[in-house]
């Protein structure tokens, strides 16, 4: 491993300090020059300039000095400098420190030789320790519990070193010693703490010889207790039970923090129901108890980690897990739902229910920020209820379809999503629903929900009064026909006038979004308003909210509202026996329909309608005109047939996606089986935890690396020079998260020596040297190591290159051979991932940065194209499969991925196939940042070619 | 629990100050800090941030954040409280919360940040602890100037007088006195530096042959120590888990239900590693126990001050059976003791024929394992000179220029073999151990306490006396009073001795097997 840093102080190179002036200023007697310049001398030390001669100045005048603060600064340029040569020897002249240090912990300030102590724990050379030993044994009997505290760790950090057991046979007996008479709670825990990593039968002899008194220790060696039993029980599996009673005392412990621990260390070592029961109630009462967001958070983590393993439990458990929804935060309140989703059973799911209407009924009467994103999740929550259990659903609908005339668009918008699935999937609900339905139709104000509602309207009125009464109901909503009087034609250039300017300007703002089913299209900026703010209705209870609409220009809702009618007349004419009555409603109708077309072009409306909606409505005027069997059944069946099965594929859908998960769950063939009346081994599981701990803490400090295919390896050598060139190199280039390690091979083919060789990197973009190149001198025909460190800050692609400098011994200048560029692929860095589809549309239109590249690609089919696309730029599909099927010559799919850095990449893929058979179209790439979408623009225009 | 680093990073993403409390490569820890600024989102009100490795735990203060970066399974609560702990010291410390007030206080920051984390462990301190670690304002260093100054003083006192010294000798050599005087001095420095040659050699030879029986010593004590501990412990033990029954039953139901579960649960847990024998349960149906406890305090220029000495028969029976019985005693014939029975006991058959037995001979003696037994006889001792005391103490402390010799000794009478002899003398509060310049036997020096432990493991007609001589700093005699002594011994004041059981139903005459111990103890033996 490389040499482990221990500090980072930021080091402005504006100002460089200059070795001479640090040198006089140690050497003269003003304190406050002194501690400058060793501050200076630390942090030139930290950005790897070691100026050796500084090493001896500061011997010889730093190190008699008095000052506490530069016996300090002493300690951390030492702690910082290298003490080893390079074959690993200590250097002669640290000899010279031991004095000093020994002095040190013999020093009547006890404050001194705390920080020494503290120092030593940090030095990792035997030699230099070795002298010292006798001191810091003499430290631990010291008066000053801040001298034994420190003077414990040093003897746990020694005797943790290669051959520090040979330095202190008996320390463990000696701390054991210590303990027994410690009082000072800080030393008691270090000196446990020594015991569990040096001695661990004897901590857990001390800890077994006090088992009455663990419940009165202090928190923090209650902390350390916790540790030593799960490290005990993961070697000692047998022994769990002596423990338990220990771990279940602390359970009623004052601090928190040892609850939480508590909690944690039951699960790891037992699985039996009542443990898992105890670790949850416990979570449950510091979620409540606990007021930090970040402490609750963490909390429902590991909720969520008990129910994915002990599910059943956390089924007794859903209530109090669902109080949490008292606290005000967004995330929180998210995460809760989302565990308590998962355990929703037969039993609790009413009470479920009513808890989350309570919700729902609360959001109505705060006036809270975030009350409508809250109120649009609930609804969310128990729409996922009423999909897992019919049943509910009854009980909820009616209160959910008052929130239909809410202000919060998406919260209406999943209300009225809700109830269309509802009434298909639940036919005995139909009746009371489009009641309710017509009843509060003219509260819906937002031109998204209208159209939604006048489709359920449309499609599921089927009784002769209910066809009267929605026909009757859209009539109302529309007002008195015409939609535009002379009177209002009459002052025509004022409205004109002021509405002019701001669709001048809107036509000006149109720009492409990405359409719901992936289709990349172009949107009126008049509707993206009704998007994206709601358009509520001006004044409008006396004219209805459906003219309201239509006044502002939405034509799509006037198309919907023809088609509606449509629809109702056809079935009318079904059910209505009197002829006579049947006209008229038709007649009606096309008077409707009519006035809406006249609307369109007239120039009270704020732009003239649109040709989609223009068609859309003369067909059912034509239709209207003359119907036949055909049509009807194409408008009355196939149209709700093609809703059933879209329906039915979500849910199939959901329903794989579950089996997979399930699929996982399963028992293994040659697991055992469980007699319920003999004695369950479930108490006897495994620990799964086993190195858990150990793993974590290798894994942060980047020690943790897989042991990687050596073939692979292979296939990433880099040839740097060519094979003429007196010098040959190649890298091995590994990416790790943050850094990029090269490590270079470098063989002279000469045959003179070459001195002072020296690799000299450069790079370009978000690339930064680690270290300063060192010289090195190669003999004839042989080849050495030179390792590099590169540091990665955001996903673009880098360059490294440079050149190698060398000189031989007859010709005395430099010769220079150039190096091959390395380049960094970022698809190193980004990782497939998955966002919401409106995540994905609210990034899109936020993000800056596009890059749009044209298809350009021998590839004839649309899927293999895609497939080739998502394959090449290691992305996520997020458009579902059953979207892309079909063969109609288009295809439109979004793509999705995530930085190691945390940075987005959305990519949208439009193509069109041709009719001479070649795909056209553009793969759109849009990101936070410049870098990324060039980068991986610049890769998708080299893979898009073919198949290589 | 590990607390990988504690960091001040600026909003833009500059590393201000960070502190590593484990070992981590720099490119690491590098990687890691500049990833943090590109995680934190805006708008979240939370102020953790998880990723496949770490976790970074924040806190914004105005335009720079104060983060830790721990593992994954770090305690969280603990981790919150470290970071307040954190942001409480940066204000302390820094002037200006921005870029450069912290790079200008970075190794203030630096030292303050390692009061509060040691090695990844949080430590339990406030803020003013933490300052006043960091002033590092000691009062034992002010002492030890103040001492080094009059040191000084001193030596330069003694400097002038040397001086002068050295002056009038002069003065008097001029007078014109000469000879081989200088050589000869310095030939018998030499022979003086190989006599200390030899004796130290053979100190250390002697040290040798002392060693075994040294250690004996100190192992013996501790095992008896951590045998009462734990027997007691476990009596402890017994009746709590009873009373734990009644008061936490819910924490018994949930035991309770754990085991029927599955889980194997030792509810009454004894420490197993390191078990030793503990006292062996008496086996013979009687124990007779005769003790003296002495309380002495001697003065200390010689004479008894006061002098007092109880005596206890007490007898212990293992059966209920066997409770029928007399006891046949023997009483040395010290004029000075008088014998009291208990008000149970026959006295005429006593008196008579020293025979201990009960006033009415159909009842039995109580029986029981517990305690010492039954209290069958008591007597006193009041009177005595100093011949009949066990041991006498001479201590002599005398001030000689900048150090204080302290010479004791011991004298035993013969009366007794005394074993385990320990004279523990007070000191002044020392930094160091004094310096022993002779001692016959061992001594060790307890800091904690600042007494001088001086003990003889056995001291019988060959040490009647011996003496120990130690050398500390100038103070005043009056500190090394009172010397406590500790001792037993075999014999008795009393000389009781038992001879014999007489049981008084059934058995066939034969005299049932009985034990007898015999002690005399110290409970407070002091030379004031």
């Amino acid at each position: 491993m490389d040499k482990s840093s221990t500090l980072l102080v930021h080091y402005d190179k504006g100002t460089p300090a200059v070795a001479k002036e640090i040198k006089e200023a140690l050497e003269g007697n003003d304190v406050e020059a002194k501690v400058d310049a060793m501050k200076k001398a630390v942090m030139l030390l930290l950005n790897g300039e070691t100026i050796p001669q500084l090493f001896i100045t500061i011997i010889r005048y730093v190190l008699p000095s008095e000052d506490h603060t530069i016996q300090k600064l002493l300690l951390l340029y030492l702690e910082l400098i290298e003490k080893t040569d390079s074959k690993g020897k200590v250097l002669p002249e640290m000899i010279l420190i031991c004095q000093n240090l020994r002095n040190n912990l013999m020093h009547p300030n006890e404050y001194i030789r705390g920080v020494t102590l503290r120092f030593l724990c940090r030095l990792k050379e035997t030699e230099i320790v070795e002298p010292l030993t006798p001191s810091v044994l003499q430290n631990l009997e010291h008066r000053h519990p801040f001298v034994r505290r420190n003077a414990i760790l040093a003897v746990m950090s020694i005797y943790k070193l290669p051959n520090g057991e040979q330095l202190f046979v008996d320390a463990p007996e000696m701390i054991e010693k210590a303990l027994s008479t410690e009082q000072d709670p800080s030393a008691k825990r270090n000196a446990f703490l020594m015991l569990f990593t040096c001695a661990e039968e004897r901590a857990v002899y001390y800890l077994l010889s006090n088992v009455d008194k663990v419940s009165d220790w202090n928190e923090s060696l209650q902390m350390v207790v916790l540790e030593l039993i799960r490290s005990v029980c993961k070697t000692k599996p047998a022994e769990k039970g002596k423990y338990i009673k220990i771990i279940i005392s602390l359970l009623s412990a004052t601090s928190s923090a040892v609850i939480y621990e508590c909690a944690g260390t039951l699960v790891s070592l037992s699985s039996a129901p009542t443990a898992i029961r105890a670790a949850a109630n416990t979570y449950c009462q510091l979620l409540l108890s606990q007021s930090d967001n970040n402490v609750k958070l963490i909390l429902l983590d590991r909720l969520s980690e008990l129910k994915s393993s002990h599910r059943d439990i956390m089924v007794e458990l859903i209530i109090d897990v669902l109080r949490v929804l008292s606290s005000p935060n967004l995330d929180i309140r998210r995460k809760t739902l989302d565990i308590a989703l998962d355990l929703i059973t037969h039993h609790n799911i009413n009470e479920v229910v009513q808890m989350l209407k309570k919700e729902v009924v609360k959001t109505q009467s705060g006036e809270l920020e975030k009350n409508g994103e809250y109120r649009q999740m609930l609804i969310q929550a128990i729409h996922a209820c009423a999909v897992k259990f019919p049943e509910v659903a009854s009980t909820v609908v009616h209160l959910l379809m008052d929130f239909l005339g809410d202000s919060n668009v998406a919260s209406a918008l999943d209300v009225i999503s809700f109830v269309r699935e509802i009434i298909e999937t639940n036919p005995k609900l139909r009746v009371s629903i489009i009641t309710r339905l017509l009843d509060t139709f003219y509260q819906i104000r937002a031109g998204k929900v209208c159209p939604c509602a006048l489709w359920i309207i449309g499609e599921y009125c089927l009784s002769l009064s209910e066809v009267e009464n929605g026909i009757s109901t859209i009539k109302q909503c529309l007002g008195e026909l015409p939609f535009y009087s002379v009177s209002e034609e009459s002052a025509p250039t004022e409205t004109s006038k002021k509405i002019q300017p701001t669709s001048s300007a809107m036509v000006s703002s149109r720009k492409p979004v990405i359409l719901a089913d992936g289709t990349y299209a172009t949107q009126s900026a008049a509707s993206e308003t009704t998007f994206s703010t709601p358009t509520v209705v001006q004044g409008a209870l006396t004219s209805g909210n459906l003219r309201a609409l239509l006044l502002t220009g939405d034509f799509f809702l006037g198309a919907v509202v023809a088609c509606t009618l449509t629809k109702l007349v056809l079935r009318l004419e079904e059910v209505q026996s009197s002829k006579t009555e049947v006209n008229k409603t038709v007649t009606q109708a096309l008077l409707i329909m009519v006035s809406m077309l006249q609307l369109g072009q007239s120039p009270a409306s704020p732009h003239p309608i649109d040709n989609d909606s223009y068609e859309r409505i003369v067909l059912c005027i034509k239709l209207l005109c003359h119907r036949n069997d055909e049509m009807k059944k194409i408008w009355l069946e196939s149209c709700r047939q093609s809703f059933v099965k879209m329906i039915s594929e979500k849910q199939l859908r959901e329903m794989e996606e579950l089996k997979a998960k399930t699929q996982t769950t399963h028992a293994q063939p040659d697991d055992l089986i469980d007699f319920f009346h003999l004695k369950s081994r479930k108490g006897m599981s495994q620990l799964e935890l086993e190195d858990q701990v150990q793993d974590d803490l290798k894994r942060a400090t980047g020690e943790f690396t897989k042991d990687e295919n050596d073939a692979n390896k292979l296939n990433r050598i880099l040839q740097l020079t060519g094979f003429s060139d007196p010098v040959y190199a190649e890298a091995y280039v590994t990416v790790h998260h943050y850094d990029i390690a090269l490590e270079v091979t470098v063989i002279n083919r000469t045959k003179e020596t070459l001195q002072n060789l020296c690799l000299e990197l450069a790079t370009m973009g978000d690339l930064k040297l680690v270290e300063r190149p060192q010289n090195y001198s190669l003999a004839p025909a042989t080849s050495m190591q030179i390792k590099a460190n590169i540091k990665v800050s955001s996903t673009e692609t880098g360059v490294i290159f440079g050149n190698i400098v060398y000189e031989t011994s007859n010709v005395m200048e430099r010769n220079v051979v150039v190096l091959n560029d390395i380049h960094i692929d970022i698809m190193d860095y980004i990782s497939p991932a998955v966002c919401s589809d409106v995540a994905f549309r609210t990034m899109w239109a936020e993000f800056e940065w596009e890059n749009k590249v044209a298809v350009n690609t021998k590839i004839e089919n649309e899927r293999e194209f895609l497939d080739h696309i998502i394959k090449s730029t290691n992305m996520k599909c997020l458009t579902g499969p059953s979207e892309l099927e079909g063969e109609c010559g288009f295809l439109a799919a979004n793509l999705y991925a995530k930085s190691v850095f945390g940075e987005d990449a959305l990519v949208n893929v439009s193509i069109e196939k041709q009719t001479d058979g070649a795909l056209s179209g553009y793969i759109r790439i849009r990101s936070k940042t410049q870098g990324i979408a060039l980068s991986l623009g610049d890769k998708i225009t080299l893979k898009q070619k073919g198949s290589s | 629990m590990v607390v990988l680093a504690a960091s001040i990073v600026s909003k833009s993403g500059k590393v201000l100050v960070s502190r590593q409390y484990v070992d981590m490569s720099r490119i690491r820890i590098e990687g890691l800090l500049a990833a943090f600024p590109k995680l934190v989102g805006m708008g979240k009100q939370h102020t953790y941030i998880e990723t496949d490795n770490v976790r970074y735990v924040y806190q914004p203060i105005e335009a720079l954040f104060l983060l830790l970066v721990t593992t994954k399974q770090s305690n969280i609560l603990e981790d919150l409280d470290t970071l307040r702990m954190l942001s409480k010291l940066v204000p302390e410390y820094s002037m200006s919360l921005d870029e450069d007030g912290i790079g200008r206080a970075a190794f203030e920051l630096i030292f303050a940040f390692d009061e509060v984390i040691s090695l990844g462990h949080k430590e339990s301190v406030t803020v003013a602890q933490v300052k006043q670690y960091c002033e590092m304002e000691s009062h034992e260093e002010k002492l030890h100037k103040l001492v080094m100054q009059s040191k000084i003083n001193d030596t330069k006192d003694v400097m002038k007088r040397k001086a002068n010294e050295i002056d009038k000798s002069k003065i008097e050599k001029t007078r014109g006195e000469k000879g081989g005087f200088s050589s000869m001095s310095s030939m018998g420095s030499r022979l003086d530096s190989s006599f200390s040659d030899m004796s130290i050699s053979h100190g250390s030879g002697g040290g040798f042959g002392s060693g075994p029986s040294f250690g004996m010593l100190s192992d013996v004590e501790p095992i008896n120590t951590k045998a009462k501990d734990r027997s007691r412990s476990s009596v402890t033990a017994a009746p709590k888990s009873s009373g734990m029954k009644l008061g936490k039953s819910g924490k018994n139901q949930l035991m309770e239900s754990l085991k029927a579960e599955g889980e194997d649960i030792i509810e009454d847990v004894k420490p197993t590693g390191q078990t030793r024998a503990a006292v062996a349960a008496p086996t013979d149906p009687f124990t007779l126990t005769v003790e003296e406890k002495l309380n002495v305090a001697l003065r200390r220029d010689g004479g008894i001050s006061s002098f007092d000495m109880q005596g206890t028969l007490s007898l212990q029976i293992l059966n209920q059976e066997d409770g029928f019985v007399q006891v046949q005693i023997e009483t040395g014939g010290n004029p000075d003791i008088l014998f009291k029975t208990h008000p149970n006991i026959n006295r005429e058959l006593f008196n008579s024929e020293s025979i201990l037995g009960l006033k009415r001979p159909d009842q039995p003696f109580p029986t029981g394992q517990g305690g010492d037994g039954v209290g069958l006889l008591r007597w006193r001792m009041q009177r005595a000179d100093e011949s009949m005391v066990p041991l006498t103490i001479n201590c002599w402390p005398s001030v000689s220029g900048n150090e204080t010799y302290v010479s004791i000794e011991y004298e035993a009478s013969s009366m007794f073999d005394l074993t385990n002899v320990i004279i523990s003398v007070p000191l002044p509060a020392l930094r160091d151990a004094p310096i022993v310049k002779q001692c016959d036997g061992d001594w060790r020096y307890d800091s904690r306490n600042s007494v001088v432990e001086w003990s003889i493991l056995l001291i019988d007609n060959s040490n009647r006396s011996g003496s120990m001589e130690f050398v500390v700093p100038p103070v005043d005699s009056s500190v090394f009073f009172p010397i406590s002594v500790q001792f037993a011994a075999t014999t008795t004041y009393s000389g009781l001795k038992v001879n014999g059981m007489i049981p008084l139903r059934g058995g066939g005459g034969a005299t049932p097997r009985f034990v007898q111990r015999t002690q005399l103890i110290t409970q407070n033996y002091q030379v004031v």
